[in-house]
């Protein structure tokens, strides 16, 4: 799973749906790879402008990473460093193995070979 | 024509192999390049999320032709399939927006986010709807999982219904595949009673063997 997945998932259980512990996900034990990818920072700069920064800071601090600014980056067109440390942050970084659990019900979700399992088991299944 | 994404060494015993229902969604793709390239998303950056992804040339075509600039999740119940998108989609376009996940419908996505659904769903009217397998003997189950949608083909497009309001962004969208089996007018009918704030379209249509394909455009308007 890269980074950026984390900004758009949560937990599937259907009484998480309207807490605000549910999101973002709380990563931990997870091993991480970098996958290399193009840069494109015109994707980077547009895309931006959709992400819950908070989610960003929260998930990026479980996986050991405190270096971001507090505030969502604005103007960054020519900031060529930080474009690039975003770029590997949310595009390059692969969870390829790890749990994410949910801040409201502690339900675990597992991260297996690169692909986060979102399903329930059927008593907890909507 | 725009080409077909090539699926490399794909195994057709546990993913569904794509056929004339995959075929229509690429085709109106193709036929709404325009339309897709001039739309206004609510986000610069649109996201897309495709359900039952399969072997992913659905999320690889779209990738690849139609929105290059959006941020993918090509979503499945079954892990050989979301495995398989990936590799689709790297052979064939860019990976640095795609993803994918293991998941039952919209049920882990935030609400309200989505800009793009696309569900090519298991529409074939059967029985029931299978389980997911738990063990690897019950694998060959995969591929039915992908086609059997219950008495009337409708029980997992039905769920998925219930959801869309919540889950798509005001402007958003989503295109989803029938035959003539679901009722889908009638189908669209009642959900634009149910929703009022969605047009709900059909976009194409097609004979195919002996089934009737259409696909109808579910836009969120409010």
């Amino acid at each position: 799973m890269k980074f950026l997945t984390s900004n758009f998932v949560m937990c599937a259980v259907k009484s998480c749906a309207g807490s605000d512990k549910s999101f973002p996900l709380h990563f931990s034990e997870c091993k991480l790879e970098l996958e290399e990818q193009d840069f494109n920072p015109d994707f980077i700069i547009s895309m931006l402008e959709r992400l819950n920064w908070d989610a960003v800071l929260s998930v990026a601090k479980d996986l050991g990473n405190t270096s971001l600014p507090v505030q969502k980056p604005e103007n960054i067109e020519g900031n060529e460093v930080l474009l690039k440390d975003l770029h590997s942050l949310l595009l390059e970084t692969q969870i390829v193995e790890g749990k994410m659990t949910c801040g409201n019900c502690q339900h675990i979700y597992y991260i297996k070979d690169s692909i986060a399992n979102f399903l329930l088991p059927p008593h907890l299944a909507n | 024509m725009l080409p077909t994404p090539t699926i490399p060494s794909p195994d057709y015993e546990r993913i569904y192999e794509p056929a004339e229902d995959s075929f229509l969604i690429l085709d109106l793709f193709e036929s709404q390049l325009s339309y897709f390239q001039s739309k206004r998303f609510s986000k610069k950056t649109p996201l897309v999320l495709e359900i039952g992804t399969g072997s992913g040339i659905i999320t690889t075509f779209i990738n690849k032709h139609i929105l290059p600039n959006a941020i993918y999740v090509a979503s499945d119940l079954n892990p050989y399939a979301c495995k398989t998108a990936l590799r689709t989609n790297k052979a064939n376009a860019s990976s640095i927006n795609v993803d994918s996940i293991r998941c039952d419908l919209t049920t882990a996505l935030l609400p309200n986010s989505v800009d793009l659904l696309v569900f090519n769903p298991p529409y074939v009217p059967a029985e029931f709807v299978p389980q997911v397998p738990e063990t690897s003997e019950d694998e060959h189950t995969w591929v039915d999982i992908a086609l059997n949608g219950g008495p009337e083909g409708m029980d997992v497009t039905n769920q998925l219904l219930q959801s869309l309001s919540d889950t798509l962004s005001v402007d958003g969208e989503a295109y989803i595949l029938f035959c003539a089996r679901n009722n889908p007018d009638t189908v669209a009918q009642n959900f634009m009673s149910n929703y009022p704030n969605f047009k709900v379209e059909r976009v194409i249509h097609r004979k195919a063997g002996w089934e009737v394909l259409s696909i109808y455009r579910f836009l969120k308007l409010s």
